[in-house]
């Protein structure tokens, strides 16, 4: 939980420097409501900034999130049970560390299980929407130095490349 | 502004649309069926993603200081921090606040200068009402602000325009007084240290000649009408075709 909350204060703290928004904590709570995507909370903030168009923002969505189409598969089966409203909300908030906890959940009882996913993804949810938010009420409160914090979206995206380059190597292994 | 806004609620409603859509393609394409991804499938997936995110990395250097060595050594701290704790809180902290320090202490490469200022763009004007500053418009049209002469100056130097740099004033009042603009130039001007700057007036500026001598001015010297004119030294002015005395 920790290191969502912080990674969502850098989000919304990138936003509020960088990003060229009116009030950056509503636009922080927006896109960590809707698009509930570390990676894509820090990528965005160029486009806001360039105003880019929707298309290019389209294409850097379906770039970034596209590992996110191969979390489905393994819960398929799972939640079959689960009635509409509730796994629209559930894929929509589908992330990394969520997917992860709801594979590795071994309960076998179905609405238990649904029960916990239910919560899981509701906290994490509410994690990633207070992160950004303070992050970006941070940002604009106080003078914090901003020249150069673009650089913790590349580190993002460094970090989530060696991740993904370690784990294919032990599976080459 | 408005427009600004409904614009950028178009890019989160596209990037919501996008992303949903890619989460749920595996509950609408395999609906009813309980099926195993096929292994090639699978494999694609595990290709695809890290090459997607090298291409954002490289595209995302493109926009911090790559010309310096600040980005690199940063990411390489991220990485073998990554590497060495796996904690990605750390990493990107770490790497986040060494290029912030280099930045800060070792300076940037490319120098920001908010919009250009040559012959043809000249920031500085002399109207009848005195000087006027050119600044953007909240909507990014350009208007004149009217400015004393230090305010001029110091709008100058919060621009960052380089003290090696010819400053180029527009006179756009003909019964502009010789003896004010030679005291801006030099009680103003040349005291914050832009020692270079030359008049020029608006049919200089507007006219398509002015494009022209911008190429002209690499070699300090420029042709015109049979006699030679060398920018930047002081007590020179312009003189366009029909121009009147000022």
């Amino acid at each position: 939980m920790m290191g969502y909350v912080t990674m969502g204060i850098a989000a919304g703290v990138l936003l509020a420097a960088k990003g060229d928004v009116p009030c950056p904590p509503l636009w922080a709570a927006l896109i960590s409501a809707t698009v509930v995507s570390g990676t894509l909370s820090f990528a965005i903030v160029p486009a806001f900034a360039a105003s880019d168009s929707a298309l290019a923002v389209a294409l850097l969505t379906l770039g970034i999130n596209f590992r996110y189409a191969f979390y489905g598969f393994s819960l398929l089966g799972r939640w079959r049970t689960v009635p509409l409203p509730l796994k629209l909300f559930l894929v929509n908030s589908l992330s990394d560390e969520i997917y992860a906890l709801d594979v590795a959940c071994r309960l076998k009882d179905p609405a238990r299980y649904r029960y916990y996913c239910m919560w899981n993804h509701y906290l994490c949810w509410l994690y990633w929407l207070i992160g950004p938010v303070a992050g970006a009420s941070a940002g604009v409160a106080l003078p914090l130095p901003t020249n150069g914090i673009d650089f913790a979206m590349v580190a993002l995206f460094l970090v989530i490349l060696t991740d993904q380059i370690k784990g294919m190597v032990k599976k080459n292994v | 502004m408005s427009e600004r806004i409904l614009h950028l609620l178009l890019l989160v409603a596209v990037a919501w649309g996008v992303t949903f859509t890619l989460r749920a393609i595996p509950f609408i394409l395999f609906a009813g069926r309980d099926r195993e991804i096929p292994k090639s499938v699978e494999r694609f997936g595990a290709i695809v993603s890290p090459v997607i995110i090298t291409c954002l990395i490289v595209y995302s250097y493109a926009g911090l200081e790559w010309r310096t060595a600040w980005p690199y050594l940063a990411g390489a701290l991220t990485i073998g921090l990554q590497l060495w704790k796996g904690n990605p809180l750390a990493s990107i902290l770490a790497g986040t606040v060494l290029y912030m320090v280099l930045l800060g202490c070792c300076g940037c490469q490319t120098s920001t200068v908010a919009f250009k200022q040559d012959i043809a763009h000249p920031l500085i004007h002399v109207t009848r009402h005195g000087l006027a500053f050119v600044t953007p418009d909240e909507d990014g049209k350009f208007k004149s602000v009217p400015v004393t002469p230090e305010e001029a100056v110091e709008r100058l130097e919060d621009l960052g325009v380089p003290k090696t740099a010819t400053i180029y004033v527009q006179v756009d009042d003909p019964d502009a007084s010789q003896r004010a603009l030679w005291v801006f130039k030099n009680n103003y001007l040349s005291r914050a240290g832009y020692t270079k700057s030359a008049w020029v007036t608006p049919r200089r500026a507007e006219s398509g000649t002015a494009e022209r001598l911008n190429s002209n001015l690499q070699d300090r010297k420029i042709p015109f009408e049979g006699r030679t004119f060398t920018p930047g030294q002081s007590g020179r002015t312009y003189r366009g075709r029909g121009a009147r005395d000022f």
